[in-house]
């Protein structure tokens, strides 16, 4: 679970990435010169390993350049789950324990997800929209030297494989206050396990206040990010 | 003169009144079923999600709900287990409650009439036109700050508020609700 969300914080700022052409593409309008200042959207998130699914909806906020809330919803509308992240430090936060984790993502507890970790560092690196190819699939290095495939339609990335394998497929591009969003992520790990990211009713560059990006933690036990147990 | 006449005024009456009507009228429920409507307002945002569905309920312990897109989703609680589906089936999630939260637990506190308030929590109820509401607020720091139920003299749910120590606040509303409409299992399975 850990992995999990940590993967989607990762991911969260290559959606906003994709979201920073400036050049007009067939079939989408950009504005030229928009870029992601803010971001907040309802989401729906689903995960399938080897073992276990889960899935769920919530709401995440985003500031550039990397600041994060999540929050994760149980059936019947209490919060879950609440994920901040600043850089690279990350806070969650269950309120049905009245307890929050809190510390450098590099000590989240790994729990085989080391491999997931690094596909998200992969997933966040790619090319901005207009820096690429219009359309069609180039075999390439990536960023560390690593052999990749990567699929454009329209300059925007819409699939790229590693050669270990992982996969990941962005899609359901949408275009919010002039700024081309990919609404759908679809990734496979090389060992099968898939997470998917549906933005429902987002809103780019709309004024958000500090105060939704820094996690509450009156009367909550603070504990670091290693004490983090059975997620 | 019109107005005057339609508009109803909310009286308290005695939180044990108010239990015992709760009581009185979910003991005449076997099942239901309903279209619903839940609001959640985050505190830190100036958004409200909404999000709509139906659910279903038999007694004992076997509840049902379903989410609309684009939130689809489906939950199971029988008793003290909730498996959960996503879009597609495909993937499910399976929580463990502890055995003192399961359903049929709380259903059978209700087989005994009220006749003193519960320890460690606080409540009031109110009267208007018919509608109980009655909110109770648990001691403590725990998530929920209160929990106000409001619902007809025949047990008809109409409205499910949970109010969070955080200032969030989820609204839960129930339309066309049908009740003893003879729900079967197959009514309460996840495929």
């Amino acid at each position: 679970m850990t992995s999990f969300f940590r993967s989607l914080i990762l991911l969260v700022p290559f959606l906003l990435l994709t979201a920073c052409a400036t050049l007009p593409r067939p079939g989408i309008d950009y504005q030229p010169g928009a870029a992601v200042e803010t971001f907040s959207s309802a989401v729906s998130v689903s995960v399938q390993t080897s073992d276990r699914g889960m899935s769920g909806s919530g709401f995440m906020v985003y500031r550039r350049p990397d600041r994060l809330h999540l929050v994760i919803l149980s059936p019947f509308g209490t919060t879950l789950m609440e994920a901040f992240a600043l850089g690279d430090r990350i806070t969650l936060v269950y309120p049905s324990r009245s307890t929050a984790y809190s510390g450098p993502v590099s000590e989240l507890p790994v729990n085989g997800g080391l491999q997931g970790w690094s596909m998200m560092r992969w997933v966040m690196d790619v090319d901005l929209p207009g820096s690429g190819m219009l359309n069609g699939t180039v075999e390439r290095k990536d960023s560390r030297g690593n052999p990749e495939k990567v699929t454009f339609e329209n300059g925007l990335v819409t699939a790229k494989v590693s050669a270990a394998g992982d996969q990941v497929y962005y899609s359901g591009y949408t275009v919010v206050n002039g700024v081309p969003l990919a609404s759908v992520i679809d990734m496979r790990t090389a060992r099968n396990e898939q997470i998917r990211l549906v933005l429902s009713e987002p809103e780019v560059n709309t004024p958000l206040d500090d105060a939704a990006l820094l996690p509450g933690l009156a009367g909550l036990t603070v504990l670091p990010l290693s004490a983090i147990q059975g997620m | 003169m019109l107005l005057s006449a339609t508009v109803c005024h909310a009286r308290s009456v005695p939180p044990l009144e108010g239990l015992e009507a709760l009581r009185k009228g979910f003991g005449g429920i076997s099942d239901f079923t309903a279209e619903i409507s839940q609001e959640k307002r985050l505190s830190l945002m100036k958004r409200t999600m909404v999000m709509t569905g139906t659910v279903r309920f038999r007694k004992p312990d076997l509840f049902y709900m379903e989410l609309n897109p684009p939130f689809s989703s489906r939950m199971l609680l029988r008793d003290s287990v909730i498996e959960q589906a996503g879009p597609g089936g495909g993937e499910r999630n399976r929580i463990m409650l502890p055995p003192e939260q399961g359903l049929k637990r709380w259903i059978a506190k209700l087989a005994d009439p009220v006749t003193s308030l519960p320890e460690g929590v606080g409540m009031h109820a109110d009267l208007s036109g018919g509608l109980y509401t009655l909110t109770i607020t648990p001691a403590g720091k725990g998530q929920v700050k209160a929990l106000t139920i409001s619902f007809l003299e025949d047990g008809t749910i109409r409205r499910l508020v949970i109010s969070e120590q955080n200032g969030d606040r989820s609204v839960m509303t129930f339309k066309k609700l049908r009740r003893n409409v003879g729900l079967v299992d197959k009514d309460f399975r996840l495929e």
